[in-house]
């Protein structure tokens, strides 16, 4: 009886052992990955920007420019791309809508992100694309990768269609969350007219024929919580200028927009809840559930062989007795 | 002889059920019906 228990001890101390391993070497890579039909907004912030005014072409200050980002995960769109990629794909159709003070449009910015579900590295497939441009995006861009490490990553600028290294500076406190910062600077850049502009009438192509162009330059600012790879916090310091051409008259360049970027509060709150909880069920398949698998198989070990120990100590006089007893034939 | 066999059957089921897990994977879901903005939402 006591033998018996003690390799069912035995058999569950090597199943929980090797559960251990296999849960955060094996499941954990295949089974963490970013729902293909997820769906998030954000609300961004300039307050005191500065503004194009598209009727007269002068810059002028205004109380607030909102952003409004969408992500939008297309399920048919991932599944198909699925089927040639080989691997789980993640096809994210965004939206950037900039606002201003009146609630009229600035810009309105479409955009498709295709990226690998597990590692969030970019896949390239047919539709990826910013602002109906086709792009080849390398590197990052919105969320880091599970397990995200203190150091240098590339993160594609969406604006001016590059990858650029976005530089970890340091690991900070973020309301309670321990997060790493990261910052990247786009210097001054010539970008493309977005295709909808807030004027009617006037096209990206219209434009291009007066020779004015436009130019852009950011540092941007991420606050990214390490084991989820996601951003508690954002900023970025953007500025964009036109230069040039027939549109300005006599002037070399003006201002088209210039404002301190920041998440609107609510959303700081809201992202750093989200953050939190999906951190404890990524640290569940990284290390509670290996630990916890681990120790219980040691426990189970150290139970077996005590059984054992003390069914052979039991056992001891009673092994002999059938040797003694057992009748000699040679 | 035992101990091993009964060991061999713990690493045996281990495998299956990661295996298994990791096969049956997690559901895909269906593309959301809400739109992208373009208005300011109140609240996330």
């Amino acid at each position: 009886m006591h033998r018996r228990a003690g390799l069912i001890l035995l058999a569950l101390a090597v199943f929980f052992a090797a559960l251990s391993p296999l849960t955060r070497w094996y499941a954990f890579p295949r089974l963490a990955k970013i729902p293909a039909d997820q769906y998030q907004d954000m609300v961004l912030v300039a307050k005191d920007a500065t503004l194009l005014d598209y009727g007269t072409m002068t810059e002028r200050k205004v109380p607030q420019v909102t952003i409004v980002q969408t992500l939008k995960g297309n399920v048919e769109a991932s599944e198909r791309i699925e089927k040639t990629a080989g691997r789980d794909v993640v096809v994210w159709d965004g939206l950037s809508y900039v606002q201003g003070p009146d609630g009229e449009m600035v810009s309105k910015i479409p955009e498709r992100y295709i990226f690998d579900a597990h590692t969030q590295e970019p896949v390239h497939a047919r539709g990826e694309m910013v602002d109906g441009d086709p792009v080849r995006r390398e590197g990052l861009e919105f969320k880091w990768p599970f397990l995200t490490e203190p150091r240098d990553y590339e993160y594609f600028d969406a604006q001016a269609r590059v990858t650029a290294p976005i530089h970890y500076k340091g690991t900070q406190d973020f309301r309670g969350v321990e997060v790493y910062y990261f910052e990247q600077t786009i210097p001054w850049t010539e970008v493309p007219f977005p295709r909808i502009m807030p004027v009617e009438g006037i096209t990206r192509e219209t434009v291009a024929k007066t020779g004015t162009t436009r130019w852009y330059t950011t540092v941007r600012k991420f606050w990214v919580e390490p084991v989820t790879g996601a951003p508690v916090y954002g900023e970025e310091i953007h500025k964009e200028e036109l230069r040039g051409g027939t549109l300005l008259g006599d002037r070399k360049k003006v201002t088209a927009f210039a404002g301190h970027v920041k998440m609107r509060e609510d959303y700081i709150e809201h992202t750093v809840d989200l953050v939190t909880s999906q951190r404890v069920v990524v640290l569940l398949m990284t290390s509670y559930l290996p630990w916890g698998f681990l120790g219980l198989g040691l426990l189970l070990l150290a139970l077996a062989l005590s059984i054992e120990a003390r069914g052979r100590r039991a056992g001891g006089s009673g092994v002999e007795e059938p040797v003694t007893s057992e009748p000699v034939t040679a | 002889m035992r101990a091993l066999i009964a060991a061999a059957t713990g690493l045996a089921l281990a495998f299956a059920l990661v295996l298994a897990l990791t096969e049956l994977g997690t559901p895909t879901g269906e593309t959301s019906p809400k739109p992208l903005l373009t208005t300011v939402p109140p609240h996330p």
